[in-house]
């Protein structure tokens, strides 16, 4: 059940105390923030979202991993300095925790990125592992592979508004509070990027389907 | 880009916005659902758009980094929530405990639980390239769970723990 809490904007127009409902990580944070032990439930509940941004972002496991571990290690050690945002236009579920988490996670990515410029690094959409061969999942696979490279050639901030929006299924006021953008702004990077994609993907606008199919 | 068409670009995408809370809102076949419902016939929405935006929300997967790391992870941050106790505690032993030890297995509502995760669909689900290091060889797996609520991903993980030192019988 949603409680609720005195938010204050930072922006001079949104200056006016506001009641918000709570952010719905809220037990875990507090008692994590308490006990850092208690970090747990949070690390579990986020961790492949996380990585997952991680990797669609890096295309490398295992520079993924150090994104995520350092985005992890920094959240529990910054926590005590965590201060609830949450917005009414944030939705009944908003949670600011993971705001605050994806722009660690943000942060760390770009560091790793320029780490990474020091040593070739392939193209997300060449990056693909090739899963186990089982034929039921064969069309599956080639689905996603092709959905995956369309997103990998978007430019920077629209990739990345894209993956947060489904794959880590964030709304467009947390996009817009990770990626420090206005929701407006958010909504327009995700329209193009979308037209972008279906363009590649060849999505005809009669059909809505794929090149020479349905979907 | 004249003020008016501006503006039309942002109601189009303030439309295909509302559209994508009500597909990404509906799991696990958002095409299925979708098809027929009002924002699925909405005209002022793209063709294109709706059909790439229901493609995304299925045909993406999700990555999950191999369990080794997660538990190795785990503990690292376990030593970390350690240290940051120590000068709380005073007089306090130090000594590191892995978390999972500091919660028995007896239920606890701060922790999440099996069917917290509303991540939880019929995405395709990759695990991680580091877990070809681990026992399971499942590098590369590709497989479309219902993640912590499948016999399959539970059986994982225990066989997972089964192998870990002191993991188990």
């Amino acid at each position: 059940m949603a409680r609720r809490a005195l938010w204050r904007s930072g922006a001079a127009k949104d200056a006016v105390p506001r009641i918000a409902h709570l952010d719905r990580d809220r037990p875990l944070v507090e008692a994590a923030q308490r006990e850092p032990a208690r970090f747990e439930a949070l690390y579990r509940r986020y961790l492949a979202r996380v990585y997952s941004y991680a990797y669609y972002e890096l295309g490398d496991h295992h520079a993924a991993e150090d994104a995520t571990e350092a985005t992890f290690v920094s959240a529990l050690t910054n926590l005590q300095r965590f201060e609830e945002r949450a917005r009414p236009s944030d939705g009944e579920g908003a949670s600011t925790f993971r705001v605050w988490l994806f722009q660690i996670a943000r942060n760390e990515v770009a560091g790793e990125r320029r780490r990474a410029r020091r040593r070739p690094v392939e193209p997300i959409g060449e990056t693909v592992v090739d899963p186990i061969d089982l034929e039921a999942a064969a069309v599956r696979r080639d689905e996603a592979r092709a959905a995956w490279q369309a997103l990998g050639r978007l430019p920077g901030e629209r990739r990345q508004a894209m993956v947060l929006r489904f794959v880590d299924e964030l709304s467009t006021a947390e996009i817009a509070g990770v990626l420090g953008r206005s929701e407006g702004a958010v909504r327009v990077l995700i329209h193009r990027a979308l037209k972008s994609v279906a363009r590649d993907m060849g999505v005809s606008k009669r059909s809505g389907g794929r090149r020479g199919s349905e979907l | 880009m004249s003020l008016i068409r501006r503006d039309g670009g942002e109601i189009e995408a303030l439309i295909t916005d509302r559209y994508l809370d009500s597909l990404l809102a509906i799991q696990p076949s958002p095409s299925l659902v979708l098809d027929g419902g009002p924002l699925g016939s909405d005209p002022s929405l793209s063709a294109a758009v709706r059909a790439v935006s229901r493609r995304l929300a299925t045909d993406l997967p999700r990555f999950h980094p191999s369990f080794r790391f997660e538990e190795r992870l785990a503990l690292r941050l376990a030593e970390v929530a350690a240290s940051m106790r120590l000068p709380v505690a005073a007089g306090a032993e130090g000594a590191l405990v892995p978390i999972r030890e500091l919660h028995p297995a007896t239920p606890d509502s701060l922790r999440a639980t099996e069917g917290d995760d509303e991540w939880a669909d019929a995405r395709p689900l990759l695990i991680g390239g580091a877990v070809a290091a681990s026992a399971l060889s499942l590098a590369g797996a590709w497989l479309a769970w219902r993640r912590r609520t499948s016999p399959m991903a539970r059986a994982i993980r225990a066989a997972h723990q089964m192998r870990q030192p002191g993991g188990g019988a």
